[in-house]
């Protein structure tokens, strides 16, 4: 099962996609996902309720979090209502140990996301920061990277023995599915996902190469 | 093909690409016709001294050029809406790409959605977008 894990609709401030149009566009280019995750910036989308539209185009479509901490960009899989009353998803300055470990507490996984990045990804902060503790898996591969920035992603999480998955980081419909992740088993859940996560059992797969 | 009425588009369809005049001449000009005069959009050099990669396109060229780009597919189309992006910098005088492609279809307001993107010759998206196209029924 192939999922974008990074996705923002115009529930993002920088977001301009409509989440049935990327469903429109997945179907009409016969892209190879079987769904894909929402996480939406600084916030987590409690109102919108998408499973018509899974439904109508036979996807998987998942809520997730991007969350902003000293170390760059996040994602969190599984938020809770408690999760969401451990920390203050709206901030631009988290702490990363904060949400890595109220995300283990609270049944979550975080995940950094475009860690080769300068300013807003955490392989830009390792040097002054140090290694945090309690990263387990980082995005390896992102829609939106520029130079080397998946190369550092992907050269620091095998140093550090972290698992990588990919997302597309799409913000407009067009750039869905340029990277995702592949699992062996169904997901038909955040829990699903997020089992599947803790259990290391997915790839990432950049598609931005495969033409 | 051009574009003459909404009939004419479908969802999906790539727009012909655009290959913007971002050299250094025509960008410096462009700035100070438009009062952004300044060495960051006419010298490389002092630029870089500002810590730019090289002397800019000002977005509102890009702009101007997304705008160029969806009439040279459409010529009767009136752009409602150009809601821009920017991700980094154009830098002059490296040619650059501009593509769309229609994402939305609103056949009773006759208004096309397009995404837009100015993308560097490593395929790197620089500025994306949505355009908001009206078409003759």
């Amino acid at each position: 099962m192939l999922l974008d894990l990074h996705t923002h609709s115009i529930k993002s401030d920088d977001g301009r996609a409509k989440v049935e149009n990327y469903c429109q566009w997945i179907k009409a280019k016969a892209l190879p996902l079987d769904g894909f995750v929402l996480t939406e910036h600084r916030q987590f989308d409690d109102e919108s309720d998408y499973s018509a539209l899974a439904e109508k185009f036979g996807l998987c479509i998942l809520k997730a979090s991007e969350v902003e901490t000293e170390y760059g960009h996040v994602l969190v899989y599984g938020v809770t209502p408690e999760l969401q009353k451990a920390f203050d998803f709206a901030s631009t300055h988290l702490e990363l140990a904060v949400v890595l470990s109220e995300s283990k507490k609270h049944g979550a996984m975080a995940v950094p996301c475009h860690p080769g990045r300068p300013k807003v990804g955490m392989f830009a902060h390792t040097d002054e920061l140090g290694i945090p503790e309690g990263v387990e898996i980082v995005e390896i591969h992102n829609g939106g990277s520029r130079d080397q920035e998946d190369q550092i992603a992907i050269d620091n999480a095998e140093a550090l023995n972290y698992r990588g998955i990919a997302g597309s980081d799409s913000h407009i419909v067009s750039h869905i599915g340029r990277c995702a992740t592949k699992f062996s088993r169904n997901i038909n859940s955040i829990n699903d996902l997020v089992e599947a996560l803790k259990a290391g059992d997915f790839e990432a797969v950049n598609l931005k190469t495969a033409g | 093909m051009s574009i003459a009425t909404l009939s004419d588009v479908e969802f999906g369809v790539e727009l012909p690409t655009f290959e913007p005049d971002t050299s250094l001449k025509t960008v410096g000009t462009f700035a100070e016709l438009v009062g952004w005069g300044g060495a960051r959009f006419s010298d490389h050099e002092a630029a870089r001294k500002e810590g730019l990669a090289g002397a800019m396109v000002p977005g509102i060229l890009s702009q101007g050029y997304l705008v160029a780009m969806i009439h040279q597919w459409a010529p009767p189309a009136e752009i409602k809406k150009i809601d821009t992006v920017f991700r980094a910098p154009v830098i002059a005088d490296e040619p650059h790409a501009i593509n769309g492609v229609v994402t939305d279809i609103d056949d009773e307001e006759g208004l096309v959605e397009v995404d837009i993107t100015v993308t560097n010759e490593k395929g790197e998206t620089r500025v994306f977008g949505t355009a908001s196209v009206k078409l003759p029924q």
